[in-house]
């Protein structure tokens, strides 16, 4: 039975992968809310963030703030990429809902294959931004890169609160999510807006790539089960507001990681795939489902 | 008797309003109709006497038994069967495969059943190849049985649907603006099916927008506006009913 | 000619794409057998996978139901022959059967609460599963032996009958995908198809009809789950080695490619298909390294230019009344 100084430990890495997951979750409503389509390559975007970021501050030595700006600005430019070259063309031709899902993983997989060709397939990491850590509290250890986490999720989420509610775009934006075809009357491009919806989305991607990595690593395949658990997250939370697809994410992220103290790193999936059954089971519209429809 | 009973029918949608307070009783045999100006709240009713919508408050019998919280499948079991506004027909299948669906109540066999083969089944299959022939005929779509049902023009995907509504026995049909979308001839001819299938001991319950077919064919009529019942009676009465002038004739009237 | 218009909806609407693809496949057989050598496992290996793409069709294809996760079903057929027939001795019939009744089992248990979502919600919570298995079969050592595997597993047979000549290996397996195609057609038209076919176009029609959604979908489901089970099985006794590689990403996007390249939701789209799929990398592998790229720029090129399949290149000269709105 691992002590309850174990358990809190756990739980505080567990808020910080699961404000991690909460990002990713944010960056699947956002397409979703915006076209409808979930884009299963989700998760490629977090592992391209930390794939770009090792490589402008390990390789090329650029400082943190200018390897952060590049990469997420790179990663962005690719998701705008991925929607002009693969996700509008079949848009237009209204190609069938598996299509589309199968045509974003057939993306994840091409992706993963030019990294290992460009990166090959070794884990890689960087240290954390701020040295000298942890912080101790009596017997429980807190990584500076937690709150580093901390605060740029609590950014993430206050700045696109007040980009879809204050700004003029933001708000067309919200209005595709609402209704598509009333938002085109309205004049709204939403070919334009699906765009900045893939950009958005995987620049969020990149951001939570960027702060994971020094805590753990990123290599090739890392796309797959951050894509999973920020999907599962964003059910969770209902596919509704961010606040709501944060939440999801934190609450999956303590339960993952007091599943590892519990049961072993291997099978923290699993353990994600039960809580997410289970949730299901009794919350069929995610647990924030019908609050965050209302938000 | 009242084959359908709806008390104190009430449904909101996020604050709004759609149904408040709706009687309604529906005699056995009859051919009853309800009508009202778009956003009058129709759809949702169909919707909650199907199953297909929760009431938020009230209660809804059928054949003396409560259906209120029932699921739309044992609702259909019970002989309650409904069509959709929007045409909600089986692409990919042929025009008498979309009828042979419509058996699925009245008819049985499972996986077994479908791998074997047996003599009973392949009876079966051949009868409701038949009785679906029928349908086809009767609503007039005989020649097209073969034909892949998504290639029929819209007016025919409804007759489609009411054969097959009618290929599952109901007690009650539930129409729900059968005439949407035709054209005067095929009006006419959907009148007068109707009106057969009534004939045939079929009580009917339609929603219509078309105030002509309805006051043509109906025996009662039951008028939706901003939610609320405000009237009902047979076609002559509701022709003359002020209310009903006011807020749906009176404004079609304006419109022509 | 009404006779003729008949077959090809209850087939699925085929025609002349099947026959052209019937007498390609026809020539293909033949040349195999006189080759033999690599391209006989090539096409064994088609066989099995077209014979999960037939499951895959019933959830996938007849009842419109999105699963990204079928190959943890796949695995399950797989760990179970090669841990019952390598651990235990069983005889490799018994096993492979075995394995479809856990399969069988797994899927209504998982099933049961996955098929209420809808939707992406239902694809990716499969896809989770699918990622869930494969992490099991890495982690779970004990049983699975990690990353290792399972080697030695005994070709199929049956007492003293062992398939172990890679032609007859390749015959039976043709013979078992016939077998499951034809039972894939025989419950296509049957009450029990046209229910899960009408569940695919418009879930309130079928529900106003008395179709038990959940039921039918569930039916659907564990079908499809029988059927990976038993191509996992056959992999198993056919290769003669497991791991957890063989059931990953790779398998849901490789099978899916096989669906919906052959036609979805036709009788034999996903034999033609697994044929014609497993001979695309074949044909990429001069690309080397730059394989798995190659075939995913295939697969992507594929799917932009031909949305809904390859079966609709028979279609392109038919010309189609817009689709009316009412679907969902």
């Amino acid at each position: 039975m691992p002590s309850s100084v174990e358990l809190i430990q756990s739980l505080v890495n567990g808020v910080g992968i699961g404000l991690v997951y909460g990002l990713i979750a944010i960056g699947f409503c956002v397409i979703y809310n915006a076209s409808g389509i979930v884009n299963f390559a989700q998760g490629v975007f977090v592992m391209l963030g930390g794939m770009f970021a090792y490589s402008f501050l390990v390789q090329i030595k650029l400082p943190l703030a200018v390897a952060a700006a590049i990469s997420i600005a790179l990663v962005a430019a690719i998701g705008v990429l991925v929607q002009i070259l693969v996700i509008r063309p079949m848009w237009q031709r209204k190609a069938p809902m598996f299509a589309i899902i199968l045509a974003t993983l057939a993306v994840q997989l091409l992706i993963e294959q030019i990294i290992i060709l460009t990166f090959g397939d070794q884990p890689r990491t960087y240290p954390e931004f701020t040295g000298g850590g942890p912080l101790k509290i009596g017997d429980i250890a807190i990584d500076y890169q937690l709150f580093w986490i901390l605060s740029c999720g609590a950014l993430m989420v206050g700045l696109l609160t007040l980009f879809f509610n204050k700004t003029r775009i933001g708000r067309a934006l919200r209005a595709c999510s609402q209704n598509r075809e009333a938002a085109a009357l309205l004049g709204i491009p939403v070919g334009g807006m699906l765009m900045l919806s893939f950009a958005l989305s995987a620049a969020l991607g990149a951001v939570a790539g960027i702060l994971i990595t020094p805590t753990q690593y990123t290599s090739y395949s890392v796309g797959g089960p951050f894509g999973v658990n920020g999907f599962i997250a964003a059910i969770i939370g209902g596919f509704g507001s961010a606040p709501a697809a944060l939440a999801g994410g934190i609450l999956l992220g303590v339960v993952q990681s007091a599943a590892i103290v519990l049961f072993g790193a291997g099978y923290k999936n699993v353990i994600a795939l039960t809580v997410l059954l289970i949730v299901l089971l009794f919350f069929p519209r995610g647990l924030f489902g019908g609050l965050a429809k209302r938000a | 008797m009242a084959l359908l009973v709806a008390r104190n029918l009430t449904k909101h949608f996020d604050g709004l309003t759609a149904n408040s307070n709706i009687d309604l009783e529906v005699p056995e045999g009859s051919l009853f109709a309800i009508i009202g100006p778009n956003g009058a709240g129709k759809t949702t009713l169909f919707n909650m006497l199907s199953g297909f919508l929760r009431p938020t408050a009230g209660v809804i019998e059928f054949a003396g038994v409560e259906i209120t919280a029932m699921r739309q499948h044992k609702i259909a079991e019970m002989g309650l069967i409904r069509t959709f506004q929007l045409v909600q027909i089986f692409q990919g299948m042929s025009v008498a495969e979309n009828v042979e669906v419509g058996f699925h109540l009245r008819t049985r066999g499972g996986i077994t059943s479908a791998l074997l083969r047996p003599r009973w089944l392949r009876r079966q299959e051949a009868e409701i190849r038949a009785k679906a022939r029928e349908l086809l005929d009767f609503v007039g779509l005989g020649q097209q049985a073969e034909m892949n049902a998504e290639l029929l023009p819209y007016g025919q995907q409804r007759l489609l649907e009411v054969a097959r509504a009618m290929a599952a026995e109901p007690r009650l049909l539930l129409l729900d603006e059968p005439a949407a979308g035709l054209n005067t001839h095929e009006t006419d001819a959907l009148a007068k099916i109707i009106q057969q299938i009534n004939a045939r001991g079929v009580t009917v319950l339609l929603i219509e927008h078309d105030v002509g077919l309805v006051t043509r064919i109906a025996h009662r009529i039951a008028v939706l506006d901003f939610g609320c019942k405000i009237a009902e009676g047979t076609p002559e009465e509701i022709k003359q009913h002020p209310d009903v002038i006011a807020a749906y004739l009176g404004t079609e009237a304006a419109h022509a | 000619m009404t006779l003729r218009v008949s077959i090809s909806t209850r087939l699925g609407s085929y025609g002349t794409f099947a026959a052209i693809s019937a007498v390609g496949i026809a020539l293909l057989f033949a040349l195999v057998f006189i080759q033999g050598g690599y391209l006989l496992t090539v096409m064994q290996l088609a066989m099995i996978y077209g014979v999960f793409c037939v499951g895959l069709n019933f959830f996938m294809g007849y009842t419109g139901q999105a699963s990204f996760g079928q190959n943890a079903f796949a695995a399950i057929g797989g760990y179970g022959t090669a841990i019952l027939c390598v651990q235990f001795g069983w005889e490799p019939v018994a096993a492979l059967v075995a394995s479809m009744a856990i399969a069988s089992v797994a899927s209504l248990v998982v099933g049961y609460p996955t098929l209420r979502l809808r939707g992406h919600y239902l694809a990716m919570a499969t896809f989770a599963l699918g990622l869930i298995t494969y992490d099991l079969s890495v982690q779970w050592t004990s049983l699975t032996q990690g990353y290792m595997g399972y080697a030695g597993i005994p070709p199929l047979g049956i007492g003293r009958f062992v398939v172990e000549d890679e032609r007859l290996k390749l015959v039976c397996l043709m013979a078992i995908l016939l077998f499951s195609l034809w039972l894939s057609g025989r419950l296509r038209n049957s009450r029990f198809g046209r229910a899960l076919r009408a569940i695919s176009t418009s879930e309130a029609g079928a529900a106003a009809l008395g179709i038990r959604i959940s039921q039918y979908k569930l039916a659907a489901f564990v079908i499809a789950a029988v059927y990976a089970s038993a191509a996992g099985s056959l992999f198993a006794h056919t290769v003669g080695f497991i791991s957890p590689e063989v059931f990953g990403l790779q398998m849901v996007v490789v099978t899916f490619t096989m669906l919906y390249v052959g036609g979805v939701g036709t009788v034999l789209g996903p034999a033609i298909g697994a044929i014609i799929a497993s001979l695309l990398p074949e044909i990429v592998r001069g690309a080397g390294r730059f394989q798995d790229i190659a075939y995913a720029l295939a697969l992507l090129v594929l799917l932009i230019y031909l949305p809904k399949g390859l079966s609709t290149l028979a279609d392109l000269g038919k010309r189609r009344p817009a689709e009316q709105g009412g679907g969902n």
